[in-house]
């Protein structure tokens, strides 16, 4: 029985590694008359080698699947090891693994065994098991399963912290092209039936604090990028749409990983777009914290991210106007512009400001990167003559300086 | 005030009221410290005149309200959490702090992040506040015969008293220990209250954090295999980033955690 699981165990982590999202924030759950309890803000368990944070046990429940989609380890048509879970061995496991603090809580996706109705149950079983059994109150995190009925996926809501609907493929058509069971409709219609009940319960608990929580921590979805053509323009309106319509909490982008032999539906790659992962996170990040939309970050004539130079960047050397700014005076969100200057340096600027000239010395402690917001702020410590705005030449000294891969590959954002 | 030039070393038991004890007796005395290091620490420490101070809780208590009335409670929590960073360095960066806090006259001292005392002082905290954070997560319990959860930490700074918290919050159905194998001292908690507690044997293995196998559950090498298991089936080969890996988990911590341990 033990090894059983264990062989279980190795076989549907693996398959479900691919599935980049593992946070665990946003929730607020307490441990009342049980075990656990979810915190808004996530914390990591550990890393593994590819540097990633596990917060979350991420399995598959089951990867036999009755699809066949392109881009996946688990389609129906890749010979491989299978096996399923019962909610019995999950539901252990999870506990197990949560009260030794290996985790934070349970991120359950799978396959779609028999039929999408019948995966999302046994799903729900597992929730279901932990919430009522163990009085389990960790972050539980599942994947609402395309094409399941609606009353199943309104359980999930209630029983889990966060839903998310994978998208996968940025454009209808191509998703049809890489996975012809599904289309638009079957991945929007779920995502906007969480949504809609996201809003909902927050009224009814505005209301009453006895009304039910639904889907807590918000839901959010993933996109594969570089498994087809589309643009990191058309990625970023999508997810910019998605933030706004959907009131989504997160957009995970994951760059393609060819996981099969070769399919001549999909490009084929010596290594993941890794950078290009990388820029499409700095850009949501300038969306969701820096107050810029996506089309000033790209246009229909600059429809990539450069590669060679982050996001903010970017924009500031298509913008000469705006600069430079005087940090004694500028407003908050003008002095988030600033590249180099990044979210809590730019609090503490105008919150500190009072009490004299911000200086460089300042900065440098603060950790604002100098060798970049030194272009783009009025400066009283330097001559004129040295800060005025050559973009050109800006962009030559900044980009030969940035050009360390190993950094950009990190997930930190340059600011 | 105005503090004499003949300087020394204070030494004092390493508790925060036995440093503000210190404080207490550095303003008194009029003496400028030239360091300020807890008795354990004194062996590194270059020769000169040495005072030892005997704590006092009514001083150290007298040294709080006067943080609290030029400052806010905030502000003393501020304190006692860069406080936890246990180094000389930050003891004389305290007692600047205080000085300034002490003489300064339109009492907004504290508030201005521009100053260089109070950004460091802001700054230590952020760092042992980070390390807590890190613990929540890598702390690493064992289920014993008796089905209580121990687990042994190593961290930087003193940040048990950080941790106690969450882990009330979140296990409080269960015994639970988190014993810190350097400092010698733990945190217990048994289903009422929190107490700190030393131990006469050495429970842990220090170069593992496992306890003994007799006194482990019978399933607890089970879920650990699982776990590890877990942990490199989870990696992505093809995105290996060993040097992100390493500044997220740096190695000093891998020693007790099963995952990692042997790699
Ligand atoms: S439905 Fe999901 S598990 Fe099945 S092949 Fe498609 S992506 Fe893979």
């Amino acid at each position: 029985m033990k090894d059983k699981v264990l062989h279980k165990l190795n076989i549907l982590a693996d398959a479900a590694k691919y599935d980049v999202s593992c946070s665990s924030s946003g929730s607020s759950r307490s441990s009342k008359g049980g075990v656990g309890n979810a915190k808004s803000a996530g914390v990591c368990h550990a890393f593994t080698e590819d540097g990633r944070c596990i917060s979350l046990l991420k399995i598959l429940y089951t990867n036999y699947c009755i699809y066949d989609c392109a881009y996946c380890v688990n389609r129906q048509s890749n010979d491989k090891r299978r096996a399923s879970f019962t909610p019995d061995e999950l539901a252990d496991l999870t506990i197990n693994f949560y009260r030794r603090n290996y985790i934070e809580g349970l991120f359950l996706s799978s396959g779609v065994m028999r039929s999408p109705d019948y995966t999302m149950e046994q799903l729900n079983a597992v929730a279901r098991k932990l919430r009522k059994e163990y009085r389990f109150n960790g972050y539980i995190h599942m994947k609402s399963i395309p094409g399941a009925d609606p009353l199943l996926v309104h359980e999930a809501g209630l029983l889990a912290d966060r839903l998310s609907v994978n998208i996968e493929i940025p454009t209808e058509i191509q998703l049809q092209v890489l996975a012809p069971e599904k289309d638009f409709f079957s991945v929007f219609t779920p995502m906007n039936q969480i949504s809609l009940g996201v809003m909902e319960s927050k009224a009814e608990r505005r209301k009453s604090r006895k009304a039910p929580r639904f889907v807590p921590a918000g839901q959010s979805t993933q996109l594969i990028v570089g498994a087809s053509p589309e643009t990191d323009y058309t990625i970023l309106k999508l997810a910019s749409g998605l933030y706004h319509q959907q009131r989504l909490k997160r957009v995970y982008y994951s760059g393609f990983v060819p996981v099969n032999q070769h399919d001549n539906r999909l490009p084929v790659i010596q290594k993941p777009p890794l950078v290009r992962e990388n820029r499409l996170y700095q850009a949501d990040w300038l969306m969701r914290f820096y107050h810029f939309s996506y089309d000033e970050i790209l246009d229909e004539q600059n429809t990539q991210l450069d590669e060679h130079m982050d996001p903010k960047l970017a924009w500031a050397l298509r913008n000469p106007h705006f600069f430079p700014i005087d940090l004694d005076r500028a407003s908050y969100e003008t002095i988030l512009r600033v590249p180099g200057i990044g979210v809590r340096s730019a609090k503490i600027i105008v919150a500190n400001r009072q009490y004299g000239r911000i200086t460089f010395s300042h900065l440098k402690r603060m950790g604002v990167a100098l060798n970049r917001a030194k272009y783009f702020i009025l400066c009283r410590e330097l001559p004129a003559a040295t800060t005025a705005f050559y973009p050109e030449q800006i962009r030559r000294r900044l980009v030969k300086g940035s050009q360390d891969a190993g950094r950009q590959l990190s997930l930190k954002f340059e600011v | 005030m105005q503090l004499t030039n003949n300087p020394c070393i204070y030494t004092f038991n390493g508790s925060f009221e036995g440093f503000l004890t210190v404080v207490f007796r550095a303003f008194d005395d009029k003496r400028m410290p030239e360091s300020i290091v807890s008795r354990a620490a004194q062996a590194q420490l270059p020769l000169g005149e040495m005072v030892h101070v005997e704590t006092c809780n009514d001083q150290a208590a007298r040294v709080c309200a006067g943080i609290v009335e030029r400052s806010d409670q905030r502000n003393l929590r501020l304190f006692h959490v860069a406080f936890l960073a246990e180094s000389a360095e930050t003891n004389m960066l305290l007692w600047r702090y205080l000085q300034h806090l002490f003489r300064d006259n339109c009492r907004e001292y504290y508030r201005n992040m521009l100053d260089e005392e109070v950004y460091a002082l802001i700054q230590t905290a952020r760092q042992v506040r980070r390390e807590a954070h890190r613990f929540q997560g890598f702390v690493r319990f064992q289920r014993t015969r008796d089905n209580m959860y121990v687990a042994a930490i190593d961290p930087d700074h003193n940040v048990l008293k950080l941790l106690s918290a969450h882990f009330r919050s979140r296990f409080p159905d269960r015994h639970w220990l988190v014993y810190d194998t350097r400092r010698q001292y733990g945190i217990y908690y048994d289903k009422k209250s929190v107490q700190e507690v030393r131990m006469e044997a050495k429970p842990f293995n220090l170069n593992t954090g496992y306890i003994q196998k007799q006194a482990r559950s019978m399933d607890e090498d089970y879920y650990r295999t699982l776990w590890q298991h877990y942990y490199d089936a989870i990696n992505i080969a093809e995105r290996k980033n060993h040097r992100q890996m390493r500044g997220s988990m740096p190695r000093r911590y891998w020693k007790y955690l099963p995952e990692r341990s042997g790699k």
